[in-house]
């Protein structure tokens, strides 16, 4: 338990700035989770939390107090490595119990058996650990390095990408086990996933990573819904988001985005919020993002449609994905399985703009949704639940 | 096919047949001279009725254990202390990035580049005015030239093998800097610091440059004692070849006792590749 604050944190690695002026704060008993392309910085984040490494600048706070001098020993995190770091010459089950030996948590070896077994069972691990982690897949390391770190009751956990490692089907299972273990712990645990769907399940909150600077802080529905620049439109989400640029003109009253790269005119949705920031913004190019499932689409001519034809069709799963050529661009969009499509075949659009949020296409930021303030509301009756 | 598989196994195995008789008939040779009296020394070769004699000579009439626990002195001194200073230099060289530290790893192998010969009457003279000619101290000292870069090489290479995430999840898990040293990276680099350890035991053993221009009053290794059977008047080949022979003994036992730790991979497999 243990609420933690990272105050302007930089670090750098000879000339390259690994983080650059962090400002984080993980709430007691949060579920929070690091977001972010692969170098993104997010096990330099952890690091910098469990005391192995030390900021160049800023500072790490738990519980209220300063602790950028306070080792690693006297921290009282438990970390799982993404390299799963298990002590290579002992057993598994030596290398779970290991913390428990430690001078800093020393309990006698009754308890430990009994914690070691129990953790073992939860994490299907139980018949492996007479064996040296060389014995193991690296599924089963990455379970015994979760193990080490879950055998402790700690201030908070430290997990860089704790399931990555794991078949689909085991992954899915320990997720939500991992979400039971938090509530039933009521500690707090730091996440590092580059995983879209780990990071919207599990975190409680969301901290979009990129090149060393956060992003964006939110919760899984307000990253999803209101992301604050197109980076964060486009790693939330599977299929990505479609970006679709388009001229803005005012007419009688009413914008229309004109979606220049496939001769398509939509009126833009009257909303005074999204009007008034449309006007505040006062830029001509925008780009409209439109998730894959908000394009209707159909086999014959029908009015406000744009024809397209098919360039790709891909099952993944219970859905497949459709990609559509539109003029210069092109639109993924999500189709029930069964659906019968040749390629090059005619398919006529329509995007949902209801749906669309708009972004500034010279600073890729943010700009509007239509109907934003219900989404929002959403977005904080999620939070607000947890 | 076959035949020709068949014919190159003959081969091999003929060439290492060869090579074998070619390296052990010298070391055969010798323990046989060792049963040989003086006097049947010279005209027998196989058939000469065994004496122990020579051992008797070398054994009880000599000095030759005291030599011999001088060379275990020196020897076991040498390696423990390129031990203690060696791991944690290897570690630093391992671990640490400081300025010129390639450099400072080569210095180090660099000392094994020149032949001791040329660098032994410098030291001879340095020795005579500090007072460390003929003393334990004095030849442990110039011993760490020919076992420290071994180990240091050695061992280097096995902390490099370590993933330092290991030691950041010892440290996590509550250990302090010590224990992590003794109870995780020790046991991980056993297999090294063993192997590396005996060679530069039989090094030291077997050095002969050094103790015979730096000691040889009070402090006398085995192989600088075992000329003192070359007499004036004749000379003993049956004790010289006695004392040959007990100082080759820790050698070859050591030696077979290498084999086993020379097998590397332990450490593999708990990180990822």
């Amino acid at each position: 338990m243990a609420k933690i604050e990272l105050i302007g944190i930089t670090k750098k690695f000879g000339k390259i700035t690994a983080l650059d002026n962090i400002d984080l704060e993980i709430r007691d008993k949060e579920f929070f989770v690091l977001f972010g392309p692969a170098g993104a910085g997010k096990t330099t984040i952890l690091n910098t939390i469990a005391g192995i490494q030390i900021p160049d600048k800023g500072d790490v706070k738990i519980n209220g107090e300063v602790a950028n001098q306070v080792d690693p020993q006297h921290r009282d995190m438990a970390m799982v490595f993404e390299n799963y770091a298990l002590y290579p010459h002992l057993k598994v089950y030596d290398n779970i119990a290991s913390p428990l030996r430690s001078p800093m948590h020393k309990k006698d070896e009754a308890f430990i058996k009994e914690a070691v077994e129990s953790v073992a069972a939860l994490l299907r691990i139980d018949k492996l650990l007479e064996r040296l982690p060389s014995q193991l897949s690296n599924g089963q390391r990455q379970r015994v390095a979760l193990g080490r770190a879950l055998v402790r009751r700690p201030k908070a956990y430290l997990m860089d990408e704790p399931l990555a490692h794991l078949d689909a089907k085991l992954r899915n299972m320990m997720r939500s086990e991992l979400k039971e273990i938090q509530s039933n712990f009521e500690s707090t645990s730091i996440y590092v996933t580059h995983d879209f769907m780990e990071a919207m399940s599990l975190g409680d909150r969301i901290a979009i990573i990129n090149k060393g600077s956060i992003v964006q802080i939110g919760t899984s529905d307000e990253v999803y819904y209101l992301p604050c620049n197109e980076f964060v439109a486009q790693l939330m989400g599977d299929p990505e988001i479609n970006m679709l640029s388009c001229r803005l003109d005012k007419k009688d009253g009413a914008y229309e985005a004109a979606l220049w790269e496939f001769a398509c005119v939509c009126t833009v949705p009257k909303d005074k919020e999204l009007y008034e920031r449309l006007d505040a913004c006062g830029a001509k190019d925008l780009h409209i993002g439109i998730r894959p499932q908000n394009i209707k689409y159909r086999f014959d001519p029908a009015e406000d449609y744009s024809v397209g034809t098919v360039n790709s069709f891909e099952a993944i799963g219970n859905k497949s994905v459709l990609v559509v050529k539109l003029g210069a661009a092109e639109v993924r969009i999500i189709v029930p399985n069964d659906l019968q499509v040749k390629l090059d075949q005619e398919v006529y659009v329509k995007l949902d703009m209801e749906r669309a949020l708009f972004f500034d296409a010279a600073t890729t930021e943010y700009i509007c949704r239509y109907d934003e303030a219900s989404f929002r509301a959403h977005a904080a009756g999620q939070a607000g639940k947890e | 096919m076959r035949s020709k598989k068949r014919l190159l196994a003959i081969c091999q195995n003929g060439l290492l047949a060869v090579y074998s008789v070619f390296a052990l008939f010298p070391l055969i040779w010798m323990v046989l001279l060792t049963f040989k009296s003086d006097a049947q020394m010279f005209d027998t070769a196989f058939v000469f009725t065994p004496t122990l004699e020579n051992y008797k000579a070398v054994l009880l009439r000599t000095d030759y254990l005291r030599y011999f626990c001088d060379s275990v002195i020196v020897s076991f001194g040498a390696v423990l202390i390129s031990i203690l200073a060696g791991v944690p230099a290897a570690y630093a060289l391992a671990r640490y990035d400081f300025k010129k530290k390639e450099n400072v790893a080569f210095q180090i192998l660099s000392f094994k580049f020149a032949p001791e010969i040329l660098v032994v009457l410098p030291l001879f003279m340095i020795y005579q005015k500090i007072g460390l000619y003929d003393t334990y101290l004095g030849l442990i000292w110039v011993y760490q030239l020919i076992t420290m870069p071994l180990l240091i090489w050695v061992v280097r290479g096995y902390f490099e093998d370590i993933s330092v995430e290991i030691e950041h999840a010892a440290q996590v898990d509550g250990y302090f800097w010590w224990q992590i040293f003794l109870k995780t990276l020790v046991p991980l680099i056993k297999p090294g610091l063993v192997s590396s350890a005996l060679l530069a035991f039989i090094f030291a053993w077997n050095s002969f440059t050094f103790p015979l221009q730096l000691a040889g009053i009070k402090v006398e290794p085995v192989t600088v004692a075992a000329l003192k059977y070359l007499a004036s008047d004749t000379v003993h080949y049956g004790q010289m070849a006695v004392a040959a022979t007990i100082s080759a003994l820790p050698a070859i036992i050591f030696a077979l006792l290498i084999q086993k730790h020379l097998v590397r991979g332990l450490s593999f497999g708990a990180v990822k590749g």
